[in-house]
Parts: structure tokens; C-alpha cells; sequence
């Protein structure tokens, strides 16, 4: 008998299998009190307004636009039909792809480099680079964008100059700069866990095995990193979806995307069913799209 | 041994990491093809090093390296027909049993029948038969040692470089598969370089075996010959048990102990000078002190200072006054006599035995 046998032996004697399940409920009750306060926060502040709006959504107006919680009825349900709303759905959801997609494109590159520093002092430095934004406010940063993009501002002299754009501030680039600008750190992030994580030795099998630089990268690095980049990309395409601040300030409210459609039903329009059932709709949509992720080929995060 | 058949020669081959670290210090090898030759030496020693650089995961800061008398330079791995099982083995986790077997096939465009054909074979020969589909993560720590090695063999490289392969595996398997490593190297008769710090390993597999220690080659040479002879005092110290005991040559084959006792030893330095006289505990026997010891051979006289059981033998250390302590390894044979501790004894040893080495 080896060493592990016997150890294996001596573990199944001392365990007695009730003492075992009422140790292990304990220990889930414990892990319950830990997160309580959470899940009443969550609840109260997070999941009841949901409802809330749910609830609106299937409620009437009366003549002035005051919600009112009678003659319940699918009318705003059946207003997202609407050419109109269809046409600010495929616009908004163009603009969280390109969105995503344009914020991995930086994101990769600067990530990977981040994650192959040697010093975990340099890694670390920079990380704080990219959370640095964070500490003041992202309007008051916006508006700082604002000013930089600005007629009088370096960057649409600079266009000026080369006679690439005549203007930039309230011009779809300009919501795309802030944008990009806006969700690049949640997009990094994710990125950098998985590439810091990466067993580096398997890209040397794989040069070992045959395969060039980019090969390599294409086989290995890149399928291994698959986790960071649907992480990142949700991070980033959700909020997009239902962007406001920026496309508003930036974009000089030109563009009607579902985030200021269903601000202006809330306000100017005094329709808070209909702007109750956008917002469940997005939601909806958001949930099967996650589920679908995970059920299929989506591991753990 | 000529330039034309080595697999793999190295040339005053150095590695700096930095400005001060020297991993790798002036090394020259011959690896003949065919060869089972393993790299022993402590960890930090360089010897991974060196085994990355014939790889080319590394480049030498100088010297050269060749392989089949071609010159490596700074061509990159997938350029050299060498492949490598790596000390984690370094299976891909995204792929199953048989996808990580063909990746080099695939990656150098061997069309898919005499891929597949290649694969089956290559799993066949590590005896892993029905389990292509699995994933890495359902298999146990001797079952990814024998996917690592498919990986590598599938490609029919001119030489196959081992790091530590056997590290992570447990004392029984390891032993089983030491024997099947060697068995498969038959078989392919490809040149296999091993790097390993376990010198029994090392012993027991290679047909020659280069001692490493800080960034240098110690010793090169068959394993018996640096077990018997070896030339300096790291080598003698980390290959195999070594009782070490301070001395001064008196003249050519003999020397003095520091508690004044001369005995006969092959000796290297002149005389006068200030030795380690090294023993293997195993050449050593224990007498009774009433017993004379046969004339041809050296005897100290002693006292049993400490036993340890080892199973399979028993290993006395012997005091011996003012010139020190020494290890004797008696088997455990039937109707062996066992010593106690206080014992009075004469130990004595072949001159051949005992080898006078200096720093």
C-alpha cells in the first residue's frame, strides 16, 4: 500500500457523513449572513425599481401624461413595433458593436503589453493608469472632451490643418472618440486578467510545435484569452447600448439612440409607459442574449 | 567523435541574463545522434537554459550552436527540427488528446490522411489507445507526461529535448516511466537531450551524462565513469552518496588524515597538497576491531556513532577520532551482523576506492 492509499483510508474513517452535512450547511448559512447585505441592497435599490418599471410599462395614461395604474393594457408593448423605434434600435445597436468592437481592437494590443511586462511593479503601474479616469467624474469628463474637441480646440485645428475634417465636436466621430474613450478601461481590464493568467510556456510549445509568431497567437494566445474578451465585450456593448451622456453632449443630441429615446418618454414626452417598456424590452433582449453565452461554450468569467 | 556526426554541438555557447547573471558560462558539447544524453546538475545550475537554447526559446549572448552541423543562430524554434516536452508539459487546455498530438503535423501542412495516420501511431507508441478525445483536465499527471511526449515524437524531430519531464510525477510511476522513456528512444532512435537534477534519473537512462554547475560542464562523460571518477569535488559530492573527509597527499597514492592515520588512495595533486578524500558509503565493510583487515586493502579504526534503517541497507556513521566521521552502507542481506552504537570496529576499503580530489 503507497503513502496516498493509506491517507486516502485514514480520511474515510474520521469522517462521519452527518457530521459532514451539518458542517456543510453551516457553512452555507455562514456564506448567507456574508452576502445578506447585498442582497437586500440589490433588492431594494436594484431589482424593485426594475419592477417598478415593469410594471408601468403595461400601465394607462391619463390626458395630461400622468401614469396611471388602471386599465392595464399592452399598448406601449405594442408600440416597439414602431418603424421609428426599429430604426433607433438597429442605429444604437450598430453603434454598441462598433462600439465593442473598436474599444477590443485598442484594448488587445495595450492589454497583452501590459500583461508581458516583466516587473509585476511596471504591471501594476500601469493598471493604475488605465483606473486613473475613474477618480473624477465621468460628465465632468465628458465635458472635458467637449472642450478638446471644440472648434478652437488642437484636435479640430489639427483636421483643419491636413484638411481631414472640417468640425469634430458634434459629429458621430466625436461621439465614437468619447465613447471609445469612456469604456476603454472596462474593455482592458478583463483583458489583462486573462492574458496575466496565460501559462506563457504554451505559446513557446506552440513555436516549439511548428507554428510562426502569429500562428502561435492565432491557435494559442488568442482562444486562451477568450474568456477576457467576451467579459470585456459585454462590459462594454451593454452600457453602450443604452449610452445617453455621451452621443447628448457630444454628439449635440442629433442622433436619436434608444438611451435618449427613452429619456425624452420619461420627460418631454410624459409617456413613462412606453419609456418603461423600451427600457424592459433592452433588458429582455440583453438577458437571453447573456443566457444564450453561457449555456453555450461560455465558461466561468 | 568529428563535427559531422554530432546531433547537436555547442561552442563556447554563454548566456547572460542582464549584466551580471551568467547562466550559462562557455559551454562545449557534442551530443553524438542516436545519443541518450542528459543534463544533470542542481536547480539554477543552467542547464535549462542551455536545453532552451538548443531549442531556441533562448539565444546564446555568444558561441554556436549546430545541429546536424547546421547552424542554428537566431532562428526561431518552429524552424528547427527539434521538438520539446516541457517541464508542465504545456498540453494546450483547449484542445483534446489528439488535436494537441497533430498541432505540429498541422502547423507544418502535412495533409490530413498521413496526419491522422501519423497520430495514431504516435498514441499508439505512449500506449494512451481510446483516450484521443479527451481533454487534458481528465487526465492524471503520468497520462499529459505521455500526451507531451506524443506531441513531440509525432514530429519526427532530429532531436527530442527533455526538461525535467518526470518532475511532477509521483516516486513509482516515475521509476515505470524512466524505463518506458528509454524503451520508446530505442524504438525512435532519435538523440534525446534530458535535463534533470535527479541523479539517479540521470544514471540510470543515459548513455552519457554531462554534470552541470554554475553555468559550466563539470564532467561530460558515461554514467559509470562519472559515478567512479569523478573529477572534481561537485561532481563527486552530487552524483550518488559521497563520504567526504579532509586530507593532505604525503606522496603519489597515498595520503594523511588529519587524526594522523597515512592511507592508499588515487591521488591527482602533488604532494602536500590539501585534498577531500572522497569514499562511496557502499565500498566501504565493517569489521570487528579483533578482526585484522585483509593486508591489500586501507583500514581506520572507529567507533559506530549513528544507524539509520534505510530497508534495503543500513547506513552506520562511523567516528574516527580527530580525522573525522564516515558513512558505511552495509546491505541488508540475511545473517547480516548489525552494529550498535559504541560499537568498536575497523572499517576498510580497496584503495581504488577512495579518490583524493581538491577544490
Amino acid at each position: 500500500m503507497t503513502l496516498v492509499d493509506e491517507r486516502e483510508t485514514v480520511e474515510k474513517e474520521e469522517v462521519n457523513p452527518r457530521l459532514e452535512r451539518r458542517a456543510r450547511r453551516q457553512e452555507s448559512w455562514r456564506g448567507f449572513f456574508h452576502a445578506a447585505p447585498a442582497y437586500v441592497y440589490l433588492t431594494l435599490f436594484f431589482v424593485l425599481p426594475l419592477l417598478i418599471i415593469f410594471v408601468f410599462s403595461f400601465a394607462s395614461r391619463s390626458n395630461t401624461g400622468k401614469p396611471l395604474l388602471e386599465n392595464w393594457n399592452l399598448d406601449s408593448w405594442a408600440r416597439l413595433a414602431d418603424p421609428l423605434v426599429r430604426t433607433i434600435a438597429v442605429r444604437s445597436l450598430t453603434m454598441a458593436i462598433a462600439n465593442t468592437v473598436l474599444c477590443l481592437l485598442i484594448a488587445y494590443p495595450f492589454a497583452y503589453w501590459i500583461a508581458t511586462r516583466a516587473r509585476q511593479r511596471t504591471r501594476t503601474l500601469l493598471l493604475i493608469a488605465v483606473l486613473i479616469p475613474f477618480w473624477s467624474n465621468f460628465l465632468v469628463r465628458t465635458y472635458a472632451w467637449r472642450m478638446l474637441l471644440d472648434s478652437d480646440g488642437y484636435i479640430t485645428q489639427l483636421g483643419q490643418l491636413t484638411g481631414l475634417w472640417e468640425r469634430m465636436l458634434f459629429t458621430q466621430p466625436a461621439v465614437f472618440i468619447g465613447l471609445v474613450y469612456g469604456y476603454l478601461p472596462f474593455m482592458v481590464l478583463p483583458l489583462y486578467a486573462a492574458l496575466e493568467r496565460m501559462d506563457w510556456s504554451l505559446v513557446e510549445a506552440g513555436r516549439d510545435l511548428y507554428a510562426s509568431g502569429s500562428k502561435a497567437f492565432r491557435r494559442i494566445t488568442l482562444p486562451l484569452s477568450k474568456p477576457g474578451i467576451i467579459a470585456g465585450s459585454i462590459l462594454v456593448f451593454i452600457p453602450s447600448l443604452g449610452a445617453y451622456v455621451t452621443p447628448d453632449i457630444l454628439g449635440g443630441a442629433k442622433t436619436n439612440l434608444l438611451g435618449n429615446l427613452i429619456v425624452t418618454q420619461f420627460q418631454a414626452a410624459r409617456n413613462w409607459p412606453f419609456g418603461s417598456a423600451i427600457s424592459g424590452a433592452i433588458l429582455i433582449v440583453m438577458l437571453v442574449a447573456t443566457m444564450i453565452y453561457f449555456r453555450t461554450g461560455g465558461r466561468t468569467i | 567523435m568529428t563535427a559531422e556526426t554530432s546531433a547537436v554541438s555547442l561552442h563556447g555557447v554563454t548566456k547572460r541574463f542582464g549584466k551580471d547573471v551568467v547562466a550559462v558560462d562557455d559551454v562545449d558539447l557534442q551530443i553524438q545522434d542516436g545519443e541518450f544524453f542528459s543534463l544533470l546538475g542542481p536547480s539554477g545550475c543552467g542547464k535549462t537554459t542551455t536545453l532552451r537554447m538548443i531549442g531556441g526559446l533562448e539565444f546564446p549572448t555568444e558561441g554556436s550552436i549546430r545541429i546536424f552541423d547546421e547552424e542554428m543562430g537566431l532562428r526561431p524554434p518552429n524552424k528547427r527540427p527539434i521538438n520539446t516536452v516541457f517541464q508542465s508539459y504545456a498540453l494546450f487546455p483547449h484542445m483534446n488528446v489528439s488535436e494537441n498530438v497533430g498541432f505540429g503535423l498541422k502547423m507544418q501542412k502535412v495533409d490530413d490522411s498521413e496526419a491522422r495516420r501519423r497520430v495514431g501511431e504516435a498514441i499508439d507508441l505512449v500506449r494512451l489507445t481510446g483516450m484521443e478525445m479527451r481533454s487534458p483536465k481528465e487526465l492524471s499527471g503520468g497520462e499529459q507526461q505521455r500526451v507531451a511526449l506524443a506531441r513531440a515524437l509525432v514530429n519526427r524531430p532530429k532531436v527530442l529535448l527533455l526538461d525535467e519531464p518526470l518532475g511532477a510525477l509521483d516516486l513509482k510511476l516515475r521509476q515505470t516511466m524512466q524505463l518506458e522513456l528509454k524503451d520508446i528512444q530505442h524504438e525512435v532512435g532519435i538523440t534525446f537531450v534530458y535535463v534533470t537534477h535527479d541523479q539517479g534519473e540521470a544514471l540510470t537512462m543515459s548513455d552519457r551524462v554531462g554534470v552541470m554547475n554554475e553555468g559550466q560542464l563539470a564532467q561530460v562523460g558515461p554514467p559509470e565513469e562519472v559515478y567512479e571518477s569523478p573529477q572534481s569535488l561537485f561532481v563527486a559530492g552530487f552524483v550518488g552518496e559521497m563520504c567526504l573527509i579532509p586530507a593532505v597527499v604525503t606522496e603519489s597514492g597515498s595520503v594523511r588524515l588529519n587524526g594522523g592515520e597515512v592511507i592508499r588512495a588515487r591521488t591527482l595533486s602533488p604532494k602536500g597538497a590539501e585534498v577531500t578524500l572522497t569514499i562511496r558509503p557502499e565500498k566501504l565493510h565493517i569489521y570487528t576491531a579483533a578482526t585484522d583487515a585483509p593486508p591489500d586493502r586501507n583500514a581506520l579504526k572507529g567507533s559506530i556513532g549513528r544507524r539509520t534503517f534505510y530497508g534495503e541497507a543500513m547506513v552506520y556513521e562511523v567516528q574516527l577520532g580527530a580525522s573525522g566521521s564516515i558513512e558505511v552502507r552495509v546491505e541488508n542481506i540475511p545473517s547480516i551482523r548489525r552494529w550498535s552504537v559504541g560499537d568498536q570496529v575497523i572499517i576498510d576499503f580497496h584503495p581504488e576506492a577512495a579518490m583524493a580530489l581538491s577544490e
